[in-house]
């Protein structure tokens, strides 16, 4: 490994740098990092599920044991809402220019709360099982860690290298995603059966679990010697809430209705639809976006009639955005502007592609030869132009979303039908690229762009996500030069081509930006924060009484 | 016969054995026919953004792949140990999960059945005594429209009116006694009508026969009459309902429990059937059976209690009674 790191070019893309910087120029509130006269105060947070597993590697990317996650544990960096990363464990890092090296410069003094130090070699073991899990025993990887990952070495107690097998520039904004949690070595030398037990888990983060039931709820006390905390969020010290209880609560209203008579703080998933009128009523309301794709639909190009340009090019002009916001959703939500959230940075505006134009789309099928026939249904060859939707079960709108497009297709002459499953029959029965599957409803959420080259085809172990394999030169070009990019100035002009390409020729049919995570919030808690991800962390966070 | 109680025990025992093995079998039977598990079903998460090769072979590592017949036997042979196994959805201990949700279920249930038995024993009394004029009627009915409102109906409106509105229990604190109260009250009343049209019928019977008219003319007070002398050759079929209620008091308790934010059986038979957890639902399954065949053995044991006719063994040639072979006809009225 020495001899390795000793190839490693000279001159290495010093981020410190502008990390320390970040850093420097933050409004850190000094009264606040040494304990503020709002601390104190517990807050119960209601939630749908509380999810399946808590061994760390399997359930850090839950929806709803994240929120948990993310107060019980920290990590190497901190992303914001518009993807920008700055320092948390990680005080510093730098890379090589081809981006197959970097090294961590750690913070010192950081400890799980078994008592373990959180320093180079409790980082090398997070990083080994992030990358392989332990498959035999149950504990997978984490599935969007990069695949090109090599190894990683202890340089010295604060100091990690950690080598590629391929340039991979979103390994830095991934330590910010969060299934990237730090947990201590011990725990991670725990059998599965072991880490499952929430309680026997350590972390490093300024919550710690004090008590907790399966199905139930989990109540988090704060840490006291808890001092390094994320600066980007003003904030280092102790958390200044003393306690944060998730309450499983399944019934929506009854969610709702807790906040509103002041029984609870937070309520999770409440309906988009009563967002307006508690809002008027006084209750803070988040819709905070996460990085990643936007919701829409990725199609297969195996299945006729799909195989064919101008059927997906009407397809992408046949949809009314606007309409779905309007009928679905409420002004929270955003139009999709490309196929991954404007938030995320080297995102770029492809809106005037994404314009609803029924007369377009009647054209472009008009020369495809799919011709209306009896009930407005244009068929060709006696074959109805027919699109089989499969409503997204991790996505409560899925089914309102499908239904209106149905209706707007139809309009056009498309035969929509919809499909709904439960999440284990969803899995088994919907497959991307599947023959049965021509249009795969996505939700995903990721820290950095240079994910999207991972999922355009089947090389290097991608996704391919469009059924395209390697037929299409262009997509291949992008995805390899995206892919190899060594720095975030060459990778742009590189990802606006390609998001340009992606919708032009109608691989990837937006629907609107996402908003997974929505919250319900008592106007007496203040000071949350979301992150990247649109979690809500109450580590800043303070309650009224 | 020399030994009846032994032969007794022995016969129910082998029963029960071959009822709960039956029930183990059938489950993992009709789960593993079901598409998907647990720990597919978290591979196959979009977000995970797993490849089908990572996929297979996390499949291929855990064991997923083998035939039914050979994952069958190994379930059931640490199953005869005692070992119900590993949750397929959480990783823990599936002992483990029971035992941390069975106090609250059986608090719940325990409750709702006796909620149960005071609703429909208020008003079978009713509809003897009070006078058509003051809703005799009406509690006549009460029965069919307790069946006809589904129970996190009543579970919904009880926790916006009590918890709510009153403020009478906080809705994060399931466990407290009032906000057991009201649980047991929403899983109570549906419970209780077919306890209540069964009792009323034969209340209906037996206030129509000689004794009662007899010490009605002598000038017996209502409640006496109800207790002493009506209600106990009236409960007999009413054994046999509260029997088959069991079943009912543990569908309930799913929909009140996840109303009202319990943990119990319920809400793990809930979760655990939505991903397919085969470990516990078996287990579950299983001491479902048990507690089936636990209160028909009660059933059979209270029945000679409350009639001295029927026997459960003793004379040559008689036959063992037991709640499914009660007599009641279509009316729910005892035919001896």
């Amino acid at each position: 490994m020495t001899e390795r790191l000793s190839q490693l070019p000279r001159r290495q893309l010093l981020v410190t740098t502008s990390a320390a910087a970040t850093v420097t120029t933050l409004d850190i509130n000094p009264a606040r990092s040494a304990g503020s006269p709002n601390s104190g105060g517990d807050i119960t947070f209601l939630i749908d599920s509380l999810g399946d597993t808590w061994i760390p590697n399997n359930s850090a990317i839950s929806s709803f044991q994240g929120h948990i996650w993310g107060h019980v544990t920290d990590k190497l960096v901190y992303v914001d809402t518009d993807g920008k990363v700055s320092p948390w464990i990680a005080e510093s890092w730098a890379q090589n220019d081809t981006a197959t090296a970097f090294t961590l410069h750690l913070k010192n003094g950081v400890t799980f709360s078994d008592g373990t130090p959180l320093d180079a070699s409790a980082v090398v073991a997070n990083l080994d099982i992030w990358y392989a899990g332990r498959r035999n025993e149950g504990i997978n990887p984490i599935g969007l860690f990069p695949k090109t990952y090599d190894h990683a070495e202890v340089v010295d107690a604060s100091t990690v290298k950690v080598f590629f097998k391929a340039p991979t520039l979103g390994f830095i904004p991934t330590l910010g995603y969060h299934g990237s949690i730090l947990i201590s070595p011990k725990t991670i030398a725990q059998p599965a059966t072991q880490q499952a037990n929430l309680g026997k888990t350590s972390g490093s983060g300024p919550y710690l679990v004090d008590a907790w039931k399966e199905g139930d709820f989990v109540k988090l006390v704060k840490r006291k010697d808890y001092n390094w905390g994320p600066p980007a969020v003003g904030h280092t010290g102790p958390a200044l809430l003393d306690s944060i209880t998730y309450k499983l609560v399944a019934e929506q209203s009854v969610r709702v209705a807790s906040v509103q008579s002041g029984q609870a703080d937070v309520a999770y998933s409440p309906s988009p639809l009563e967002l307006q009128s508690l809002k008027e009523a006084g209750f803070t309301v988040a819709t905070p976006r996460y990085l990643g794709f936007v919701n829409g639909l990725a199609i297969n190009t195996k299945v006729a009639p799909f195989d064919d340009v101008k059927v997906r090019q009407a397809l992408q002009a046949g949809i009314n955005r606007q309409e779905i916001i309007d009928t679905v959703y409420t002004p929270d939500w955003k139009l999709a502007t490309s196929f991954i959230q404007s938030n995320v940075p080297g995102a770029t505006d492809h809106g005037d592609l994404l314009v609803y134009d029924p007369a377009k789309a009647e054209k472009l099928l008009d020369e495809a030869g799919w011709i209306k026939g009896a009930g407005g249904i244009r068929t060709k060859d006696g074959k109805q132009l027919s699109l089989t939707l499969s409503s997204n079960p991790y996505l409560v709108t899925s089914k309102a979303v499908d239904e209106l497009t149905a209706q707007q297709l139809g309009k056009i002459g498309w035969k929509v039908s919809i499909r709904a499953y439960d999440v284990v029959t969803y899995g088994e029965k919907v497959r991307i690229g599947s023959q049965t599957v021509p249009a795969y409803e996505v939700t995903r959420s990721f820290i950095d762009a240079g994910t999207v080259a991972s999922i355009l085809t089947d090389a290097n172990n991608g996704e391919n996500w469009f059924a395209l394999g390697q037929s299409d030169p262009k997509i291949n070009e992008l995805r390899d030069r995206v892919a190899g990019a060594g720095s975030a100035k060459i990778r742009d002009p590189l990802l606006d081509e390609l998001q340009k390409y992606v919708l032009e020729q109608g691989y990837f049919i937006p629907f609107t930006q996402i908003v997974q995570r929505i919250y319900l919030q008592s106007p007496r808690l203040k000071g949350e924060v979301y992150n990247g991800i649109a979690y809500a962390s109450y580590y800043n966070a303070t309650k009224r009484t | 016969m020399r030994y009846p109680y032994r032969t007794y025990a022995a016969k129910r025992l082998i029963q029960a054995v071959i009822v709960i093995l039956l029930a183990y079998v059938l489950t993992f039977v009709v789960v593993s026919i079901l598409p998907g598990d647990p720990i597919t079903s978290v591979l196959r998460d979009p977000q995970n953004g797993f490849t089908e090769e990572q996929i297979q072979a996390t499949i291929a590592a855990q064991g997923l792949d083998r035939p039914i017949p050979v994952r069958l036997g190994m379930s059931l042979s640490h199953f005869l140990i005692g070992d119900f196994g590993l949750s397929m959805r959480s990783s823990r201990p599936v002992a483990t999960l029971i035992n941390e949700v069975l106090p609250s279920t059986l608090i719940l249930a325990s409750a709702g059945l006796l909620v149960a038995l005071l609703l429909a024993g208020a008003l079978a009394y009713g509809t003897q005594f009070l006078p058509k004029r003051f809703g005799q009627g009406f509690l006549r009915g009460a029965p069919s429209l307790f069946l006809s409102v589904p129970n996190f109906v009543i579970g919904l409106v009880l926790i916006h009116v009590f918890g709510f509105q009153f403020g009478l229990f906080r809705v994060i604190e399931p466990n407290s006694l009032w906000a057991t109260i009201f649980a047991a009250i929403a899983l109570g009343i549906s419970v209780s009508a077919r306890i209540a049209e069964v009792l009323i019928a034969n209340l209906d019977h037996e206030s129509r026969q000689e004794y009662a008219v007899v010490a009605r003319a002598r000038g017996l007070g209502h409640a006496r009459l109800f207790l002493s002398h009506l209600l106990k050759p009236s409960s007999l079929p009413v054994v046999t309902v509260i029997v088959l209620t069991i079943g009912e008091l543990l569908g309930g308790s799913l929909i009140t429990e996840t109303v009202f934010g319990r943990a119990g059986i319920g809400s793990l038979v809930q979760r655990s059937a939505t991903t397919h957890d085969l470990p516990v639902l078996q287990a579950v399954v299983s001491l479902a059976a048990v507690v089936f065949v636990l209160a028909n053995l009660m059933a059979d044991l209270i029945y000679p209690l409350l009639d001295p006719r029927v026997k459960l063994f003793g004379d040559p040639g008689a036959r063992l009674a037991s709640a499914e072979e009660s007599a009641v006809d279509g009316s729910g009225v005892v035919t001896p």
